[in-house]
């Protein structure tokens, strides 16, 4: 009998496992349990059950977006700041699975692992959360960019803090009252619930000159001792490239102020396919940033089974070139940078290390050389003061580019804008499409100047008081 | 008038947070009369040494006599063989039986063929080696005592009565959970329920105590507390399943009671050897040929609206074929007849897809194999054979991985059948929190397989995640019971069935709460006793008998 008890050892090891996975299920409860908690299928948060007893979430400057008032959700009484902020807030469901009210649904209902998600009303403790976006930017970038009727999208960023200024995206609808999605009305709402700032890309067409730009700065030592005849249209490895009109003999910063097709698609050409991508690599066209956990849509540039004549649109972005907004305004953010790229933000940090001024955040990745993000900033300077004129945004000292994406299939082109203003009061980067739309100047243009001199104000920026 | 709706939440929320203090104080108490009601251990007789005059305690009903350190009688003499025979205890007396010694065994100077009965003041002979069997009252000496039995405070148990009054208001309050959920609807179907439930459970106690006659209750108290909490689970998910459930049990509680009687003479049971072999391979064959395939798995039998696991009762048989007495097994060593027994038990259940099935009874033959031969090659031999036939399986049939693709990445696949189910624990129980959500309050029982498969993840939302844990070291704890009582059975036979059937226990609880919170693969095997199931629950009452019967008092003492 001795044996057998002796033998019987074994099942303690057996138990001893157990016990052990035991300790290692209840690890991963306690380190995941929020996580875990926010899914949109969670039937203890969907709907506006979930809501009832959630906390406000305000803007940088305490107004309120959206709070519980008796039980029920009420949004900010604008109209325009309600719908702007539509994908930034979110609703009552968790359609937007991106917004704040689906992200951080948990936290605003007062989740913890003690008490679960059932607590009477009455004993539950709710939290509030406050977002750096400044709703008055916000609403004046919706305005402008409804009036189009089209999908668009509009950032503008803090690139020294990461601080989230403005997202907009349209289409949008009232989170007070959403509209029923039904078969008839599909397709007036398609992708409403996607935010474009973060989740949608689109072809960049010449913005994307500046990632043409630093492949050339980088790998052609003459670039700024050539010239180019361009002559409207010139024959490139067998088809035509076309150009908007005959610019002429241009310099480079000439070509890039004027966007001239011909010389950045012969730049192309001649960098050739591997240094363009390792380029558009490095800048992070093919990858994703990080938005407070949400990964932005990836960009797209690939020539790997591109001609020479495909090679050259993929020059001036056409070809099967794809950006983000989010993206190309951490781009434009990381120029104004010296290369460094900041990660945005839309929660507003309030611990006591930012309130003393410490920024303890790790900063993001280099995109450019300090050379290259130099040059850029020379030459993007260049095409505003050049170019469009420098009274362009209020008295900001700005640096852009626009850009107009051809789409094909009978639809009007992308307008984009994308920039950022050099003020040390304003440090601002900006991004914004326009979906078939014209010409980036007119359309994305007049929906940037908007959200930057109400953003200037609002921030108390020198240059527009 | 808002104040008195307060009051209602905070009753609410005092019954929440109740419920694990007293699920933690059932549990401990069970196994604290577990330990109390004991008899005090002295020996059952003694052997004198006329040579040296010294005398040897015989501690238990099955006592191996040689020159080996580990026998249970040591006798040091070069001409002793190292196990020597076997002095056993039955009903009517003491048998010695030799164990294929040298020299043979000689009782009053005649030798011994098999078991040979043994007086009092007999001599047994064993090879230069005389010994005088003699009371156990004439052993003086202090003895030692397993760590679970050692050091119990004076304080008397709980008085079984009490102990199931206990656990009758813990599934009370669940009623009260249930009848007041958020739904709102049915408030009185609880309490029906709880009518019969309670029902089932005084009349279990009462056919034990009184017409059985049987001392203690406390092992019957912890599975009827689990089963019942299985049973109140279901009120708010399906109220037929609910009976269907306490039914089940009821039988299971009479299939224990069967086993227990069946089991009573330890050697008669080599008799039913071959027959229950042949009913389990039966069983498992006939499956293979008429099984329904249900998630995966062609383990159902459908016999008009009936429908049952055959691999669960084959669950008791493989048990039961493993284990026997202490001379049997040391005469016959030889592991062949049950590893091949075993390994079709295993296979037939692999070719059914019912892997987690075929994963427990693997892990049991392991236990057993071990507890009967202590021999490590055989296991090593045996887990090498398993990890060669699931490489082969992999490689020519890797559809069969696809399966398991979805393991640790489940939040990749909470919209598909790789990660649906678990994502959905894991988002439910951390909803449910420490206390849980109530009773019928949850989301989880949406979910196909909730009551079952998944139901770790169920009471971890409905009552909290504290009163999960509770119930899974309940069953867990099952095991350190079964090994205390180990050497105080009244053969080998109990208690390598009981400490197998308990490690059973322990294997099906870590794939069903593993796989289910996906720190393992595998899903598709039952909580002991609380999952909803009909065969399942049968058999886990079935199982739970052969630890109730290595408890020496279930056959020896009676009120």
């Amino acid at each position: 009998m001795k044996k057998i008890l002796r033998r019987s050892t074994l099942i303690y090891i057996v138990a001893l496992a157990f016990i052990g996975g035991l300790g290692y299920l209840a690890f991963e409860l306690v380190t995941g349990a929020d996580d875990w908690v926010d899914q949109a299928y969670n039937a203890h948060i969907a709907g506006d059950g979930g809501l009832a007893q959630a906390g406000a979430i305000y803007d940088r400057n305490g107004t309120a977006l959206a709070q519980t008032v008796d039980g029920k959700r009420v949004y900010n009484e604008s109209e325009s700041v309600r719908k702007s902020l539509l994908h930034v807030v979110g609703d009552d469901s968790l359609n937007i699975s991106t917004a704040v009210q689906s992200m951080y649904r948990s936290q605003l209902i007062g989740y913890n692992l003690v008490f679960g998600l059932n607590m009477p009303e009455s004993l539950r403790a709710s939290h509030d959360i406050k977002l750096t976006v400044d709703s008055a930017t916000c609403a004046a970038a919706y305005d402008v960019l409804a009036a189009y009727n089209k999908k668009g999208a509009c950032v503008i960023y803090n690139y020294k803090t990461g601080e989230v200024i403005c997202s907009v995206s349209t289409m949008a609808y009232d989170p007070q009252a959403p509209p029923e999605i039904t078969e008839d009305n599909e397709s007036e709402y398609e992708g409403v619930y996607l935010d474009n700032v973060l989740s949608s890309t689109f072809t960049p067409g010449s913005i994307f000159k500046i990632v043409t730009s630093a492949a050339a700065i980088e790998n052609i030592p003459d670039l700024y001792d050539r010239t180019w005849v361009c002559n409207g249209s010139e024959n490139i490895g067998g088809s035509e490239v076309t150009c908007t009109e005959t610019h002429g003999t241009l310099t480079y910063k000439e070509a890039m102020a004027h966007s001239c097709n011909i010389v950045f698609a012969k730049l192309a050409v001649e960098l050739g396919s591997d240094t363009m991508t390792k380029t558009a690599e490095k800048i992070g066209i093919n990858s994703s940033f990080d938005v407070d956990g949400i990964k932005t849509a990836k960009g797209s540039y690939d020539v790997s089974d591109a001609n020479e004549n495909q090679l050259g649109w993929s020059g001036v972005g056409q070809y099967n070139d794809k950006v983000n907004p989010m993206q190309m305004a951490i781009i434009c953010g990381s120029i104004a940078n010296g290369g460094k790229a900041t990660n945005p933000t839309l929660i507003k940090d309030e611990s006591i290390l930012s309130a003393l001024g410490i920024n303890y955040k790790s900063s993001g990745q280099e995109l450019f050389s300090s050379d290259t993000a130099t040059k850029l900033d020379d030459v993007m300077r260049y095409t505003v003061s050049d170019y469009y004129g420098d009274n362009l945004f209020g008295g900001l000292t700005v640096c852009a580019k626009t850009g107009t994406g051809e789409v094909g299939d009978d639809k009007n082109p992308n307008g984009w804008m994308v920039g950022y203003s050099k003020d040390e009061d304003c440090p601002l980067a900006f991004a914004c499409v326009v979906q078939d739309s014209g010409f980036g100047f007119q359309y994305a243009g007049p929906v940037v100047e908007a959200a930057m001199i109400q953003a200037a104000k609002s921030l108390g920026a020198s240059a527009v008081q | 008038m808002p104040d008195l709706s307060i009051i209602f939440d905070m009753g609410v929320v005092a019954l929440r947070f109740l419920m694990p203090v007293y699920a933690i104080i059932i549990v401990y108490q069970c196994f604290a009369a577990m330990r109390r009601r004991r008899r005090p251990e002295t020996p059952l007789i003694s052997l004198l040494n006329p040579a040296t005059g010294e005398m040897l305690p015989v501690l238990f009903w099955e006592n191996s006599i040689g020159r080996s350190k580990s026998s249970d009688v040591t006798v040091d003499d070069p001409t002793v063989s190292r196990n020597h025979c076997v002095l056993l205890r039955r009903k009517d007396g003491w048998y010695v039986s030799d164990t294929d010694s040298k020299s043979g065994t000689m009782l009053n100077g005649k030798r011994t063929r098999g078991r040979a009965k043994v007086l009092i003041d007999d001599t047994i002979t064993i090879g230069g080696t005389s010994l005088i069997v003699k009371r156990g009252e004439e052993f003086q000496q202090p003895l030692q005592s397993s760590w679970f039995f050692s050091k119990v405070s004076d304080k008397p148990a709980m008085k079984s009565w009490k102990l199931m009054l206990l656990i009758t208001f813990f599934h009370f309050f669940m009623c009260v959970q249930a009848m007041f959920w958020n739904d709102g609807t049915n408030t009185t179907a609880p309490l029906v329920l709880f009518g019969a439930l309670a029902a089932v459970e005084w009349g279990f106690f009462f056919i034990s105590y009184f017409v059985i006659r049987r001392v203690n209750f406390e092992l019957e108290s912890l599975a009827l507390f689990l089963t019942g909490i299985g049973v109140m689970m279901l009120i708010r998910q399906s109220e037929r399943s609910a009976y269907v459930q306490l039914v089940a049990a009821a039988i299971g509680m009479i299939i224990f009671c069967i086993i227990i009687k069946l089991i009573e003479d330890p050697d008669k049971v080599n008799k039913l050897r071959l027959p229950a072999m042949i009913c389990a391979v039966g069983l498992l064959g006939v499956t293979i040929v008429f099984g329904k395939i249900t998630n995966g798995a062609a383990n159902w039998i459908y016999i008009g609206s009936f429908s049952f696991q055959p691999s669960e009762l084959a669950k008791i048989i493989f048990i039961f074929i493993g284990a026997s007495s202490l001379d049997v097994l040391m005469t016959k060593k030889n592991l062949l007849e049950y590893i091949i027994f075993s390994a079709v038990c295993v296979g037939l259940l692999a070719l059914m897809g019912d892997f987690g099935t075929a994963l427990i009874f693997f892990v049991t033959f392991l236990l057993t194999a071990f507890m009967r031969s202590g021999d490590f090659k055989t296991i090593i031999l045996a887990v090498a054979a398993a990890i060669f036939g699931v490489t082969f399986v992999l490689k020519f049939k890797p559809y069969v991985a696809d399966r398991f693709s979805g393991w640790r990445h489940v939040w990749e696949h909470t919209q598909d059948n790789l990660g649906y189910q678990q994502a959905r624990v894991l988002t439910y129980m951390a909803s449910g929190g420490l206390f849980g959500v109530g009773i019928g309050n949850g989301f989880l029982k949406q979910v196909a397989a909730s009551e079952s498969d998944l139901v770790f993840g169920l009471v971890s939302e409905e009552m909290g995640v504290i009163v999960a844990f509770t119930l899974a070291v309940a069953v867990g704890a099952m095991f350190i019971y079964a090994r205390a009582i180990t050497t105080r059975s009244r053969s080998t036979f109990y208690s390598i069935s009981a400490c197998c059937a308990a490690g059973l226990f322990v294997v099906q609880l870590s794939l069903n709460v593993f796989g289910a919170t996906d720190v393992l693969p595998l899903t598709g095997v039952t909580f002991p006793f609380v999952s909803a199931g009909g065969s399942s629950i049968m058999s886990c009452w079935g199982l739970v008998a052969f630890i109730k019967a290595a408890d020496e008092r279930t056959y020896s003492v009676k009120r």
